[in-house]
C-alpha cells in the first residue's frame, strides 16, 4: 500500500469514515427507508412520499424525532465509499473485481447526484398537425407576462412561483413596471361569486381565491395568487389562477399585457410537429399493443420526420421525447403526450451500471478459481 | 344488403317485443340424443382468435372451462368433449356441475342448497339468474378496490353464466327452432326452402332475406286487417329473424376470421349478419352447420373432414403474422396435451420423496435414484418453456405465472450445479424443493385463467423481456436458492452442530448463491432503469417494483458486508439469507398488492393473506430454530 494511504488510514477521522460498520448501517437504514417510502406511497401518493423518504435530508418522525431522510444517507455512503477507495480496498490484480464494484458505485453516486439537479422533466401534448418549440412543466409553475399584440411570434417573460412569499417583487423592467405578490396558494379553489366591486382584475369573472391543501398528485395542485402591478401611474390589483385558459389583459402605460399563472415553459431546441398519431390494439381486446406518434423534426437546417413509440424514444442532444399517453378531445380529435426529458447526465448511470456488474462478475469468477476459507 | 333493408324497416315495428322467449336451452335440431363423435382431434386443432392471440379450439376449450371451474378437464375428460356438447348439443351441458363458486351465500341467495364441493350446474343456476344478475349489478356499483370477496364472486359468477348462455348459443342458427315454424306450402315454394318439412333454422331463413324481402314488402303498403293467413306467417317470420339478429348479434365465439386489415375476427353470429355476402363467410358457416349435424349423427369422418375443411378456410384467409401463430398450434396442442408441468412436479416431489427415503435407508443409491427423477422433472419443464416460447414468440417471462416456472427451473438447474461439488443432498435438495415449491404455487397462478397471454404495449419488447426480466428472475431465484440453503444450514446447525465439513460444504454453497443472487438482482435493476429510461424517460423514480429490487440488492449487501466486517457470523448470515428470501417475496409479490406505480400489469390480488402466512411462518422459523442453532454451536 502507499506511503501515504498508509498514513491517511492512521488518522482516526479517516478510520472511522471507511469504516465497514457504517456501511451496514447506511444500507440497513436505506432498506428501511425504501421499504417504508414505498408503503407510504399509498397513501400519500409516489410524489409526496419521494419528498419525504428519499429527496430529504432529514424528516420529522411522529412529527418530532428527526430521522435521516436517502440524501442524507447516501452522502453518508459516498464519503464513506470514498475513503474506503482511498484508506482500505486493497489495489491488486486478485482483488480487481472488488475495486471495479467500488469504483463503479462511486460513479453511480456521482451520478444520482448530477441527475438529481440536473434532470428537467416536462411534456408536449399536441393534436395531429400542431407544433411547438416550448414543453410545459408537469407541477411546477411560473407567472408570465407578454405584450398582447398581433404578430406571428410573442416575447414572453416569466418568473418561477416555486418558492413565492407574499411581498416577493418581480421585476418586468423589459416593460417597466413590477409585480407584487400579495397572496399566493400553491393549490386554491376559484369562485366567480359576485362580491360587488373588489377593484380585482380578472378576464375569467374570478371574484375570489380559497386555500386549499396540497394535492397528493402533484399535477392536481393549481395554484392562484393576488399581484398588484406597480407602475409609475398607479397600482393596481391583478388576480390570476392556475386553472385559466386565457390570460387577463391590463393595459399598462398604453399597451396591453397579458398575464397568466401557467404551468412552467422551457423551450427545446427544434420545432416538433405531430403528423399522425396510432394506436394499436391487440385483435378484438382492449389491449393496447402500441403507441406511436409520427412527427416532424423542424430545425433550421432540416426537416425529417419521426417515428416515436413505447420503448423506442426520440433522443436530440441532451433531450429525449418518449411517448407518454394520448386522449382524444371533445371534437374526437387525437392528442398525443410526450413525455420531454432533458438530462444532461443520461449515460452516467449506464456506465456506473456495467461497471459494478462487470466488477460482481470477475469478483464471482475469481472466487470459484480461489481456495475456500474456513469458516 | 336487402337483408339489412328488411331488418331496418322492421326495426320499428316490433321493438316492443319482450325478449324472454329467448332462452339457450332447447334450440337443438330434432328430438332425441345427440350421439356425438369418438374423436374431437380434428375440432381441437380449429384457429379461434381469443384475448387477441390466434390460438387452437382445445386451448380456448380448457381456459373457457377453467375460468368456469377453476379445473382444465371435467369427470376426468378433456375440456374439448365438454365443449363439443356446449356448442353443437347444449342440452346436455345443463346438468354438468361446472360453475365454482366459492362463497355459499350466493347459492344460497338463489335459492340453491350449498355444496361441498362449491360446484353447480346451469339447471340449479338457471332459476335465480335474474337474481344474479340483479346482485352482480349491484355489485359492479362498489368501486372496485372496495369490493368484498364475495362481490366479486358474484360478478365473477354472473359473467361466467352469461359466458355459459352465450356459448351454447353460438351455433343456434344452425339449428332448426319453432320460431322458423313454416306451415304455409306457398312460403316454404316462395323462399324455395326444402321441402318436406316445417321447421328450419335461422340460417335457411336469413339465407333467402332477399325473397323474403320481396315476400314481404307489399305488408309495407297493406292495411293489417286486410292482411291473409300467409301474411301472418310471413310476419312472423320476419319478426323472429329480426329478434334472433339483434340478440345474438353480441356472440363472443369469433371464430371466423373478418375480410378488413386490423386483424379482427368475428362470431359466426356477427359473420352472419355483416359479412355473409362473402363467399368465404358463407362456407365457414356452412361448414359449422355442418359440424353441428355431424356430431349430432355421430358421423366421425364427416365431422372430421368438415372440421379439416373449415380449419383451412380460416387459415388461408389470415394476416401474415396470424399465420404465423396459427403455424404453432400444433406445438400448442402437444403442450396441451402433455401436460409437461404436471409430470415435472411429480418428478420434483418424487426426488424428494427420495431424500426422505435415503434418511432412514442410508444407501448411495438413493442420491442416484433422485438424481435421475430430477432430470426427468427438467425435461418436461425445459420442454414446456421452449413451447411456451415458439408459441408466444417471445422470451419465456412476462408474466407473473410464468416467473414462477422459469424461477422454478433455474432454482433446480442451480440445484444440479450445488450438487456437482457438494456432493451431500444440498443440490438434491434446493432442486427438489425450488422445482416442486414454484410449480405448484405457478399452478395456483395457473388457475385464473390463459397464461398465454398478450402483451401490454410497455411490455411489447422482446430485448427488454430478455434481459431485465430474465436477470431479474435469475436474481430472485438466486437469493431464493440462498434463502433454502440459508434453511438448511440453520436445520444442520442444530441436527448436526458437530459435523463442520457438513456445515462448511453449506456455508460455501450458501456464499456462492449469495454472490450469484446479488449479481443477477443487481443487474436486472439496473437493466430494469434503463429499461424504465428508454421507456418512461427516467433511470429511476422510486416506482415499488424498482423499490423492491432495489431491497433485495441493499440486502444482500447489507448481510455480505456485515459479514466482512464480522459483525455476523455463518449463522447470521444464514438468517440473513432467509430474510432475504422474505424481501424477495415482498420484491416479487408483495409489492403488486398495492397497486400503485407504474408497473400496473403487474398488480395482483388475494394473495396478500398467503403472502402474511408465510411472513410469518418464517419469522417463527428463525425465532426458534437460530437461538438453538446457536446454543448447539457453543
Amino acid at each position: 500500500m502507499h506511503p501515504i494511504r498508509k498514513k491517511l488510514g492512521k488518522i482516526p477521522l479517516f478510520k472511522i469514515l471507511s469504516s465497514l460498520k457504517i456501511t451496514v448501517i447506511c444500507l440497513g437504514l436505506l432498506y428501511l427507508l425504501t421499504f417504508w417510502g414505498t408503503i407510504d406511497q399509498m397513501n400519500n401518493g409516489l410524489y409526496l412520499a419521494q419528498e419525504k423518504f428519499f429527496n430529504s435530508i432529514f424528516f420529522m418522525l411522529f412529527d418530532f424525532i428527526p430521522f435521516p431522510g436517502a440524501r442524507s444517507i447516501l452522502w453518508v455512503l459516498f464519503v464513506n465509499l470514498i475513503c474506503v477507495a482511498t484508506t482500505r480496498l486493497v489495489y491488486r490484480w486478485s482483488n480487481i473485481g472488488i475495486t471495479i464494484i467500488h469504483l463503479g458505485l462511486i460513479l453511480f453516486l456521482v451520478s444520482a447526484f448530477l441527475t438529481f439537479h440536473g434532470i428537467e422533466e416536462t411534456n408536449i401534448t399536441l393534436r395531429e398537425n400542431e407544433g411547438t418549440n416550448v414543453s410545459k412543466s408537469y407541477h411546477q409553475w411560473e407567472l408570465s407576462v407578454w405584450e398582447d399584440r398581433s404578430g406571428d411570434t410573442k416575447s414572453v417573460l416569466a418568473h418561477d412561483t416555486a418558492h413565492i412569499h407574499p411581498g416577493d417583487i418581480f421585476n418586468f423592467d423589459q416593460y417597466g413596471f413590477k409585480v407584487k405578490t400579495k397572496i399566493y396558494h400553491q393549490n386554491s379553489e376559484a369562485y366567480v361569486t359576485d362580491q360587488g366591486d373588489t377593484g380585482i382584475v380578472n378576464d375569467s369573472g374570478i371574484r375570489s381565491i380559497v386555500p386549499v391543501d396540497i394535492s397528493i398528485e402533484p399535477e392536481e395542485n393549481y395554484p392562484a395568487g393576488i399581484f398588484e402591478i406597480q407602475d409609475n401611474s398607479k397600482n393596481r390589483e391583478l388576480l390570476l389562477y392556475g386553472g385559466e385558459i386565457q390570460p387577463t389583459r391590463v393595459e399598462i402605460n398604453q399597451k396591453v399585457y397579458a398575464f397568466q399563472l401557467r404551468r412552467r415553459r422551457s423551450p427545446i431546441p427544434f420545432i416538433l410537429k405531430l403528423i399522425d398519431f396510432k394506436k394499436e390494439l391487440h385483435p378484438n381486446t382492449e389491449v393496447a399493443k402500441s403507441y406511436q406518434s409520427l412527427v416532424e423534426v423542424i430545425t433550421p437546417d432540416s426537416t425529417r420526420e419521426v417515428l416515436i413509440s413505447m420503448n423506442e424514444p426520440l433522443r436530440y442532444k441532451s433531450f429525449t421525447f418518449y411517448q407518454a399517453s394520448y386522449a382524444i378531445d371533445e371534437f374526437g380529435r387525437e392528442l398525443s403526450t410526450l413525455a420531454v426529458v432533458h438530462n444532461p447526465s443520461r449515460v452516467m448511470p449506464y456506465v456506473a451500471s456495467l461497471a459494478t456488474f462487470a466488477g460482481l462478475l470477475i469478483h464471482m469468477l475469481l472466487m470459484g478459481f480461489r481456495p475456500r476459507k474456513k469458516i | 344488403m336487402k337483408k339489412r333493408i328488411l331488418l331496418n324497416i322492421f326495426a320499428g315495428m316490433f321493438i316492443a317485443v319482450h325478449l324472454s322467449w329467448a332462452q339457450p336451452i332447447g334450440m337443438l335440431p330434432q328430438s332425441g340424443e345427440a350421439k356425438e363423435v369418438s374423436s374431437l382431434a380434428s375440432l381441437a386443432k380449429i384457429p379461434i382468435l381469443d384475448q387477441g392471440r390466434v390460438k387452437p379450439l382445445d386451448t380456448y376449450a380448457e381456459n373457457v372451462l377453467l375460468q368456469f371451474s377453476g379445473r382444465r378437464s371435467l369427470n376426468k375428460k378433456p375440456a374439448i368433449q365438454w365443449f363439443a356438447r356446449l356448442l353443437f348439443a347444449p342440452e346436455k351441458t345443463q346438468d354438468d356441475q361446472i360453475f365454482l363458486i366459492n362463497s355459499p351465500e350466493i347459492p344460497m341467495a338463489l335459492g340453491v342448497e350449498p355444496n361441498k364441493k362449491r360446484h353447480y350446474s346451469y339447471s340449479q343456476l338457471e332459476p335465480g339468474f335474474e337474481k344474479l344478475a340483479q346482485l352482480a349489478e349491484a355489485a359492479k356499483r362498489i368501486e372496485e378496490k372496495q369490493r368484498a370477496i364475495v362481490e366479486k364472486e358474484v360478478i365473477r359468477a354472473h359473467q361466467n353464466v352469461r359466458l355459459y348462455i352465450q356459448l351454447t348459443n353460438a351455433l343456434s342458427f344452425a339449428f332448426v327452432h319453432k320460431d322458423f315454424q313454416i306451415t304455409d306450402m306457398e312460403i316454404i315454394n316462395l323462399l324455395k326452402l326444402e321441402k318436406g318439412r316445417s321447421l328450419y333454422s335461422y340460417l335457411d331463413i336469413i339465407r333467402r332475406a332477399d325473397m323474403l324481402y320481396d315476400v314481404t314488402k307489399p305488408l309495407e303498403t297493406k292495411d293489417q286487417s286486410a292482411w291473409t293467413q300467409q301474411d301472418r306467417e310471413t310476419f312472423r317470420l320476419v319478426t323472429n329473424v329480426f329478434h334472433w339478429t339483434s340478440f345474438y348479434a353480441n356472440s363472443t365465439f369469433t371464430i371466423i376470421p373478418d375480410t378488413r386489415p386490423e386483424g379482427e375476427w368475428l362470431s359466426p353470429w356477427r359473420a352472419i349478419i355483416s359479412e355473409l355476402q362473402n363467399p368465404f363467410v358463407q362456407e365457414e358457416v356452412h361448414l359449422l352447420q355442418q359440424l353441428a349435424a355431424y356430431y349430432w349423427d355421430g358421423k366421425q369422418l364427416e365431422f372430421n373432414f368438415s372440421a379439416k375443411a373449415l380449419e383451412q378456410s380460416v387459415y388461408q384467409r389470415l394476416n401474415v403474422q396470424q399465420k404465423k401463430s396459427a403455424d404453432r398450434i400444433p406445438i400448442e396442442l402437444i403442450y396441451n396435451q402433455t401436460k409437461p408441468f404436471l409430470w415435472a412436479k411429480l418428478f420434483y416431489g418424487f426426488a424428494f420423496l427420495v431424500f426422505l427415503f435415503s434418511l432412514l435407508l442410508k444407501k448411495s443409491f438413493t442420491k442416484n435414484i433422485a438424481f435421475v427423477f430430477i432430470i426427468l422433472g427438467v425435461i418436461p419443464h425445459v420442454f414446456a418453456l421452449m413451447a411456451r416460447i415458439v408459441i408466444l414468440a417471445r422470451p419465456p417471462v412476462s408474466n407473473l405465472y410464468e416467473t414462477f416456472i422459469f424461477v422454478g427451473l433455474i432454482t433446480v438447474i442451480f440445484g444440479l450445479v450445488i450438487e456437482k461439488f457438494n456432493k451431500r443432498w444440498l443440490g438434491i435438495l434446493v432442486s427438489s424443493v425450488g422445482g416442486f415449491s414454484f410449480l405448484m404455487i405457478a399452478g395456483k397462478y395457473a388457475a385464473e385463467g390463459d397464461t398465454l397471454q398478450m402483451l401490454v404495449a410497455v411490455l411489447n419488447s422482446n430485448f427488454w423481456l430478455s434481459t431485465h426480466v430474465i436477470s431479474i428472475t435469475i436474481g430472485y431465484a438466486g437469493c431464493c436458492v440462498t434463502g433454502i440453503i440459508g434453511h438448511l444450514y440453520l436445520i444442520q446447525s442444530v441436527i448436526r452442530p458437530n459435523d463442520k465439513q457438513l456445515l462448511q460444504l453449506t456455508y460455501n454453497a450458501l456464499f456462492s448463491a449469495l454472490i450469484f443472487g446479488l449479481m443477477m438482482a443487481f443487474l436486472g435493476t439496473m437493466l430494469g432503469g434503463i429499461w424504465a429510461d428508454q421507456s418512461w424517460g427516467r433511470f429511476w423514480g422510486w416506482d415499488p417494483k424498482e423499490n423492491g429490487a432495489l431491497m433485495i440488492v441493499l440486502w444482500c449487501a447489507l448481510i455480505l458486508h456485515a459479514k466482512i466486517s464480522r459483525w455476523i457470523g455463518p449463522l447470521g448470515l444464514a438468517v440473513g439469507a432467509v430474510w432475504g428470501m422474505i424481501t424477495v417475496m415482498w420484491a416479487w409479490l408483495g409489492v403488486n398488492l398495492l397497486s400503485i406505480g407504474l408497473h400496473s400489469y403487474g398488480f395482483t390480488s388475494g394473495i396478500a393473506l398467503t403472502l402474511l402466512i408465510y411472513f410469518f411462518c418464517e419469522i417463527s422459523f428463525l425465532a426458534v430454530v437460530y437461538p438453538l442453532a446457536k446454543k448447539r454451536q457453543k
